[in-house]
């Protein structure tokens, strides 16, 4: 409690206040039905616990309500989840509730339900959300989904502390301890990243990352143009990839992929994984699931594993960041009682129990519940996610790749991954940089087409 | 055959009389036969085709006609003729290679004695039988980076690791390859099938005139089997075309699109990228591309047929 | 291979002349063998790298030390708890439903239609039979979309049977052709004999046609089943909940946590799903063979 620095008396009014709106749209559908029937498609967690845990809360609060659940569990892999978004989008049927991923809330917000009383309540509770949370679910004003406590992710580093000292010249829990008292994170820059890369690459651990079209090679290439100042297309939707930031970042890229593997240019999501799990990485951009499967399957690997912010450049701090939101279509036949549920779901409470069940892979979109202690004790080693959650200390943003841009346009360069494809490009086919620069800037323009 | 025994001695009238009443109830039988079949067509092929076609016509969120502009727009952009050139590449390259290897296994196995057949058969059937989006799971897990098998026999002989999906190269033949590991089985059957219903007595016959090996081959197995071959390779080529699985598990069109075919550009314009009328776009255009081929292909096979029987 | 021993064959006495001829039988032996042995390693390559994964430890899988073709530690666990925990088996149990329907009704429809398209010339039926083969050309990336809107209709979303809806436009054009092809084969003098005998076009479909052209149908059959057992982009599309999925979607969607895969059950889970086909082809092969004879020399 003194952590947070609410008196006792804010807390307790907050707490009863709290109690009072979550229980208002209860009331409602206790009134309003005898609750009906929920079918809800929710994201298929990547750590197993997380499935189990959240359907023991859903299911909980089906009881208590009266509400009969239908509850699945939709997997990313393939794309699944999009597919059935498109598929229920067209048949018009299907779930109340689901899960929707980064740009999916803008793309078919007009079959969505607006969320703003929901978020009202939760704003005056929670205090605020991030602005790439509200950049993406809020669409001419009104909040189309909710963002969601159990299945949002950040992609900060995940290193190994004794290859990082050795061969990178860095001691990364000195620089990020698992407390707050840290004075060094300055010095963790894009410079010093380059030249721990050599480092490592020499020794023949070389740093994992992807820069296909996938996610994970998206968000970090994203967070590095960005912490460059590099921006390809304006929140205007105007292209303006014709600027010295942006041929700095490649410029930068091209060092920098000297020193990786000839081959990140294919990786997916799973390869870095598997990089830092074989022990053949000394780093990675990733959500703490790498170290999860590392601590079941190369115990070694684990117990040297750190998670720590995303490093610093010109124009700032950005830690890849990858939301996931709970909306209701409005063809939904319950929509009050998904309103409900959505907004409990919500909760505090129930964002510690996410975070707990998922060793704190989870990340909540409220700045408010960043001081859950899983992220404290979670180990081996002790510590290992305590920076997972961007903290005030770490002078970083959450980012989503290709913000601002209209999302419109932003969602074909982010699933095209074109800022990963100018790098290999510059790289693979040593192409000169005004080149590529005009190679975006004509597939930018096909982008802006509406 | 024993429902077969029919009495010969029908008077000739009588025959004509049947066929006159066979002519009438002809159409009305062969229309209600039919109907399943073109139902099916219709309710769960053309119609939806239909539809896809319009929503090819529609913008971006699917509330305005814009005509033909979708296609005139992916005429105007590199990337989309890439993606044509490649599933050319792909298409062709793998459906040559599944020919070709179809071809010398099913002659090779012909020749071995029936008792032996089965067991060899068995073995080179399994690529065909195990499902393919998994069995590419596989074969992308033998291509990882990190934990390659092939990488760590090739290290083995002292031959630096292969990125097999991550140069351009190496990954358009890594998707071939698979492919090819794929389907290969399924013209071996068919070939084989084919190869077996070439009467021994035109063997013969040719070995009198002494016909070498290859002559045999030109003059006696090539005709007999040109109907199967030209039905196999152009069901092949449809299905290689519409490929999906296999580009997107192993490489998602990387690296650089250098791999991206049409099934797969189609998803990623469409269903990731919220453009589902140029993603049906992208997909009709596969059509008339093939369709010119398999309307040739399916007329000789029905010429050839007539002039058989 | 072996054929440079032809043409020196007539100059040789009639003794060594068979001798040769043996010889040369042998060296095409040795090459056949040599070829199938090529092969044999290129198609099981793969699955037996499976095979041996299936049998480690997710552990091992991840440990980069030993060989990886080989399994240190050989476990059952993989199998043992796919069969006894998860889905797995109600996947399978969806996979035989769904293909067993869909091969019926493929069978149903298409032997019907091939037996009209081979014996009765009507208005249209040339043109209807390429037509069916032309079907092929619209690709399922394509069709999924509108078929949302069909299959959402019908209340069959995320339903099994939306499956046995759908697959047979995968397989039903291929069996008509096949069988068109073999239904051609078949002497006309045997229909007409039987015409006059008084018997009805449906009796001789089902007297004649069908068990003379068994071979023919039971091709066609081993077709559909590898097909729709195989089929990956409409369950993908269109089944949701764990409980309706064929194995194909289960597999990808149970075992594989987006980016961490288990492997082990994995590679298990498709050597499983291979056994089925596996079995159909060793028990109906030469029949599979002899059907597609038929059907493609002549169709």
């Amino acid at each position: 409690m003194e952590g947070n620095g609410f008196t006792r008396r804010t807390v307790l009014r907050a707490g009863v206040a709290g109690a009072a709106a979550s229980a208002l749209p209860l009331v409602n559908v206790h009134g309003q039905t005898s609750g009906g029937r929920l079918a809800l498609g929710l994201w298929d967690h990547w750590v197993p616990a997380g499935n189990d845990a959240m359907r023991k809360i859903v299911m909980d609060w089906g009881q208590k309500n009266k509400v009969e659940i239908q509850l699945d569990f939709i997997t990313t892999v393939g794309n699944k989840n999009l597919l059935t978004l498109a598929a229920e989008a067209q048949a018009k049927q299907g779930h109340d509730v689901l899960s929707f991923p980064t740009w999916e809330v803008h793309a078919q917000s007009e079959l969505l339900e607006p969320m703003d009383d929901v978020m009202t309540r939760l704003a005056e509770k929670y205090g605020k959300v991030n602005s790439i949370v509200e950049y993406l679910a809020k669409v001419e004003g009104k909040w189309r989904a909710v963002p969601a406590i159990s299945g949002s992710q950040n992609k900060p580093s995940l290193g190994r502390i004794d290859l990082l000292k050795q061969h990178g010249g860095i001691d990364i829990q000195q620089m990020f301890p698992a407390n707050d008292t840290a004075a060094n994170v300055d010095a963790w820059t894009w410079d010093a990243f380059i030249k721990a890369a050599e480092g490592c690459h020499k020794a023949g651990v070389p740093f994992g990352l992807p820069l296909g079209t996938f996610p994970d090679a998206t968000d970090w290439v994203g967070s590095m143009f960005r912490s460059f100042g590099a921006e390809l297309v304006n929140a205007k939707g105007e292209i303006t990839a014709k600027s010295d930031k942006v041929r700095a970042v490649l410029d930068y890229a091209q060092r920098l992929c000297q020193f990786m593997p000839a081959d990140v240019f294919s990786w997916d999501d799973a390869s870095n994984n598997r990089a830092l799990i074989s022990g053949k990485s000394a780093l990675i951009f990733n959500p703490p699931s790498a170290w999860a499967v590392a601590k079941r399957d190369a115990p070694q690997v684990a117990e040297q594993c750190w998670t720590f912010p995303a490093p610093t450049g010109a124009a700032g701090r950005f830690t890849p960041y990858l939301p996931y939101f709970w909306g209701v279509w409005n063809f939904s036949r319950n929509k009050g009682a998904a309103k409900a549920l959505v907004e409990y779901l919500s909760q505090r409470e129930q964002a510690q129990t996410m975070v707990a069940a998922t060793n704190g892979y989870d990340i909540p979109p409220f700045t408010s519940m960043t001081d859950f202690d899983t992220w404290q004790k979670e180990g081996p080693p002790t510590g290992v996610v305590y920076n997972y959650p961007v903290r005030p200390h770490h002078k970083a943003e959450q980012f989503i790749a290709d913000y601002p841009a209209p999302p419109n346009i932003a969602v074909q360069m982010y699933n095209q991954g074109i800022q990963a494809k100018m790098i290999a490009r510059a790289v693979q086919n040593k192409e000169p940089v005004e080149r590529t620069i005009a190679w975006a800037s004509s597939e930018l323009e096909g982008f802006q087409r509406g | 055959m024993s429902q077969a025994v029919i009495s010969p001695a029908s008077a000739v009238p009588q025959r004509q009389g049947a066929m006159r009443r066979l002519a009438r109830r002809n159409s009305t039988t062969a229309f209600l036969l039919t109907l399943p079949l073109i139902l099916l067509i219709l309710g769960l092929v053309v119609y939806p085709f239909l539809y896809a076609l319009y929503l090819s016509m529609l913008n971006k969120r699917q509330t305005r006609f814009i005509g033909i502009e979708n296609f005139t727009f992916l005429f105007s952009r590199e990337t989309f003729w890439n993606v044509v050139f490649q599933s050319v590449v792909f298409a062709v390259s793998a459906v040559l290679l599944k020919a070709l290897i179809g071809f010398v296994l099913a002659h090779v196995l012909h020749a071995l004695p029936a008792k032996g057949q089965r067991k060899w058969r068995g073995m080179l059937l399994v690529p065909w039988v195990i499902p393919p989006a998994i069995s590419t799971l596989a074969w992308w897990w033998l291509f990882d980076p990190s934990y390659s098998a092939f990488n760590w026999a090739l290290a083995g002989i002292g031959v630096d690791p292969v990125p097999w999906l991550g140069a351009t190269g190496w990954a358009r033949f890594s998707v071939i390859l698979v492919n090819v590991w794929y389907g290969a089985p399924f013209f071996m059957i068919m070939y084989l099938a084919a190869l077996k219903s070439v009467p021994d007595q035109l063997y013969e016959a040719a070995a009198i005139d002494g016909a070498s090996a290859w002559q045999k081959l030109r003059f006696v197995t090539f005709p007999m089997m040109r109907n199967i071959i030209s039905i196999t390779v152009l069901f092949s080529l449809i299905v290689t075309f519409a490929n999906f699985d296999i580009v997107r598990i192993l490489t998602n069109g990387g690296p650089q699109d250098s791999t991206h075919v049409f099934a797969t550009y189609a998803f990623q314009v469409g269903i990731q990228s919220g453009d589902i009328p140029l993603g049906a776009s992208v997909s009709l255009f596969m059509f008339p591309l093939l369709a010119v081929f398999a309307v040739l292909t399916l007329r000789g096979v029905n010429k050839r047929t007539k002039e058989m029987s | 291979m072996g054929t440079t021993a032809a043409p020196t064959t007539p100059f040789v006495p009639a003794q060594r002349r068979i001798g040769s001829i043996a010889a040369e039988r042998r060296w095409a032996m040795i090459g056949a063998y040599i070829a199938l042995a090529v092969f044999v390693i290129f198609f099981m390559t793969p699955p037996f790298h499976m095979l041996m994964t299936s049998l480690k430890s997710s552990g091992e899988i991840a440990d980069l030390s030993g060989n990886p073709w080989i399994v240190r530690n050989p476990t059952l666990q993989n199998y043992w708890e796919l069969l006894t925990q998860g889905n797995y088996m109600i996947h399978f149990r969806n996979s035989i439903i769904v293909t067993l329907s869909t091969v019926i009704i493929s069978m149903v429809v298409s032997t019907m239609a091939a037996f009209a398209l081979a014996r009765m010339k009507f208005w249209g039926s040339a043109t209807l039979a390429t037509g069916v083969f032309l079907t092929y050309l619209v690709p399922e990336t394509l069709l999924f979309i509108p078929m949302f809107q069909i299959v959402g209709s019908m209340g069959l979303y995320n339903n099994l049977l939306a499956m046995v809806l759908i697959f047979p436009t995968l397989t039903v054009p291929f069996c008509t052709w096949i069988m068109i092809g073999y239904f051609a084969s078949i002497p006309k003098e045997l229909d007409e004999a039987a015409l006059i005998d008084g018997a009805s076009h449906i009796q001789m479909l089902w007297k004649i046609f069908i068990p003379v052209a068994l071979p023919g149908i039971l091709a066609a059959m081993i077709f559909a089943f590898t097909v729709s057992w195989a089929a990956f982009i409409y369950p993908m599309a269109f089944l949701v909940s764990s409980d309706q999925m064929v194995l194909t979607v289960g597999i990808v969607s149970d075992l594989i946590r987006a980016d961490t895969f288990q492997w082990g059950k994995i590679m298990a889970g498709a050597l499983m799903a291979a056994l089925p086909p596996l079995l159909v082809y060793a028990f109906l092969m030469d029949y599979y063979i002899a059907g597609l004879t038929a059907g493609a020399t002549k169709g």
